[in-house]
């Protein structure tokens, strides 16, 4: 390839990657916690009061919150499976029509129950909205509300993205086969972080692409969409997802004569066996088009959707009305477009998967983050080599890497205590979820500050440590609420909700080797770098301690 | 003439990006057209939503080749001249 080329495409890597990079920093470390999204609302959510109303009485359940409630039949779901996070077995949400489709904030949440003496109660319930939040963090690059705009925003920022993913491979391909297989640890640094960023990028590329893309869709579709019905679809696109009109049935059908949750279950497995069905969704069931989702997952199988696929049944008849979103029994065009949506969010080949994507999401992280370092490498002032006055290094250069350090140690730390805090404010407070907010950005912010202040060398081992000490606390506050229930907490002891606790464990300790490998670099390491103890933070021109390294 | 290959290469930051952005677009909706229209006997729901997803791929594809164009130019008729006859294929089709 021409050298004219590998330089264009150098200055479109820069640019794109500097401006994506910290964004994408956000996106993937939330995005990696979030395929555990399940988990860590397991982890969250308080302890459900009395017992569960069990499957073979949930007609009953069904009837008299209807009774109660008439409109609930427009949409509820029956829940099969019990877990931390499920707070009953009959559940609805009521959504703000003024607020934003993907707003889950602003959605009230009801559960139906049946009382000692089998009379139906309706209550509201209120659960963590922890796991919301870090998705919500992952899905608008760390915004805070997922909305049209937050969502364009992290559109363009992921078109960037996939720029910066070509433009590397370009810039990397001459020289591929010399250094895709070197990692040349050793006194370069610099060779070896360029070694490492390029291993990782190239090992990950295709999982970087599908994400890259996929984003992008996510952020544009409705525009697109749009703009295609007018050139493309002839203006008939609304009528695609019109259901065709169902046999004449009488409407205003009464519930009572709906097949009971297991008979429906039983239906949806003799027609998909290896299928699990973890829910039900009842939807306009006393209309025409009375319909059941039986929702569940099938580890063998694609899944359509983050939580699973469906078959679509008559709640009256058992009778499958539609499997276009039933993993496994999808038509090649429908499995295409569902393939998109699993492979970005792991909903495909089970726990292993899921694993592989977190790590693969840590990675991305990373290689954010070592993109942002080689930028303030590239643009180091070195010593001359006979020894003169230490050079005070580029004011831009001390910007960016405070603002590296600030944003992606800050968003750790905030996530962590935003988990951390989610259990507390429980225990002292009640609405938890009013603290998630304020808790996030206080640390995000506060960690930012400190970059500037202190410098990015300081900053970042005292931001590492604070990050080891904040994920730590995530296992210890499981610890003391099981010690002291006085505080009101409570720790749950399923795989899942402990798997929390014991990566946690994991990732504290990795923050603290990151942290005391930080600290010996910024007192051993070469004194002409932003990442030695005796340079400026950013916000002052001079430098203190300079002359004193110098002598 | 010149061999093309020694030509050199311009920068055109401006030009090239405005003709990935812009004929991008072209390009991508005309060629989910194509796709759409080869495949009429699909569903529609599904046949929009691989249309839709086929989109973003081929902007960012155009947009991030665009500077392999030796000017701003030659970027701009070239995928001009793409976009007009898959634009071309949809009318006669």
């Amino acid at each position: 390839m021409r050298s004219e080329f590998v330089r264009i495409y150098k200055a479109v890597h820069t640019w794109t990657g500097i401006v994506a990079g910290m964004a994408l920093f956000i996106a993937f470390y939330a995005g990696a916690l979030t395929v555990f999204k399940e988990p860590l609302a397991a982890w969250a959510s308080p302890p459900v009061a009395g017992s569960v109303v069990p499957l073979a009485e949930t007609p009953k359940l069904i009837a008299g919150v209807l009774a109660a409630d008439p409109v609930t039949a427009r949409d509820f779901t029956i829940h099969i499976t019990d877990a931390e996070h499920v707070p009953g077995r009959m559940g609805w949400q009521v959504r703000d029509p003024d607020a934003d489709d993907h707003d889950e904030s602003s959605v009230r949440h009801y559960v139906g129950t049946l009382d000692a003496a089998g009379l139906a109660r309706i209550e509201a319930s209120h659960p963590s909205q922890l796991a919301s939040f870090i998705d919500v963090l992952h899905r608008v690059v760390g915004l805070p509300v997922d909305s049209d705009p937050n969502r364009w925003v992290m559109g363009l920022v992921a078109a960037l993205y996939a720029l910066a993913l070509v433009s590397g491979v370009v810039v990397l391909l001459p020289s591929l086969v010399k250094d895709f297989f070197a990692l040349r640890l050793g006194k370069n640094l610099k060779r070896m972080w360029l070694d490492a960023h390029n291993v990782v990028g190239i090992v990950s590329l295709p999982f970087h692409l599908v994400m890259a893309l996929t984003a992008v869709v996510f952020a544009f579709h409705d525009g697109i969409y749009v703009v295609q019905d007018k050139f493309v679809h002839d203006g008939k696109w609304g009528t695609a997802f019109q259901r065709q009109q169902p046999a004449a049935v009488a409407p205003g059908r009464d519930p009572a004569g709906m097949l009971s949750p297991l008979e429906l279950i039983a239906r949806a497995r003799a027609f998909a066996p290896g299928f699990e069905p973890t829910m039900l969704q009842y939807q306009q069931i006393t209309g025409p088009r009375a319909v059941v989702r039986v929702w569940g997952k099938d580890a063998a199988a694609v899944s359509p959707r983050a939580r699973g696929g469906f078959a679509a049944l008559d709640p009256y008849t058992g009778k499958v009305i539609n499997s276009d979103f039933l993993p496994g029994r999808q038509s090649t065009p429908s499995l295409f477009v569902s393939s998109f949506f699993a492979l970005h969010m792991a909903a495909f080949g089970g726990t292993a998967v899921q694993w592989m994507y977190f790590l693969l999401g840590l990675a991305g992280a990373w290689l954010f983050y070592s993109g942002n370092l080689l930028w303030v490498e590239s643009r180091r002032r070195k010593r001359s080599r006979d020894g003169g006055e230490l050079p005070v290094q580029r004011r831009d250069v001390r910007l960016l890497a405070s603002a590296t350090v600030g944003v992606c140690i800050g968003c750790m730390c905030g996530i962590s205590l935003t988990i951390v805090g989610a259990k507390w404010a429980y225990g002292l407070v009640g609405d938890a979820n009013a603290w998630l907010l304020p808790v996030y950005y206080a640390s995000f912010f506060g960690c930012i500050a400190w970059a500037f202040l202190r410098g990015a060398a300081k900053a970042a081992v005292h931001l590492l440590w604070l990050a080891a000490a904040a994920t730590l606390a995530i296992p210890l506050t499981s610890c003391l609420a099981a010690v002291a229930p006085s505080l009101n907490m409570w720790v749950h002891t399923s795989l899942s909700s402990l798997g929390v606790d014991i990566t946690a464990c994991v990732g504290a300790v990795a923050f603290g080797w990151m942290a005391k490998a930080t600290a010996r670099r910024v007192r051993q390491g070469v004194p002409d770098s932003v990442w030695s103890e005796g340079q400026a933070p950013c916000l002052q021109g001079s430098a203190p301690g300079v002359g004193v390294q110098a002598k | 003439m010149t061999d093309p290959s020694r030509r050199p290469v311009q920068r055109d930051w401006l030009s090239k990006t405005t003709a990935g952005l812009v004929l991008g677009a072209v390009l991508a909706i005309a060629c989910s057209g194509l796709f759409s229209r080869l495949n009429a006997a699909m569903p529609l729901a599904v046949r929009g939503q691989l249309a839709m997803w086929m989109v973003p791929p081929i902007w960012l594809g155009v947009l991030s080749g665009v500077y392999f164009f030796s000017s701003g130019v030659r970027a701009w008729l070239w995928l001009g001249a793409a976009g007009a006859f898959i634009t071309g294929v949809l009318y006669v089709l």
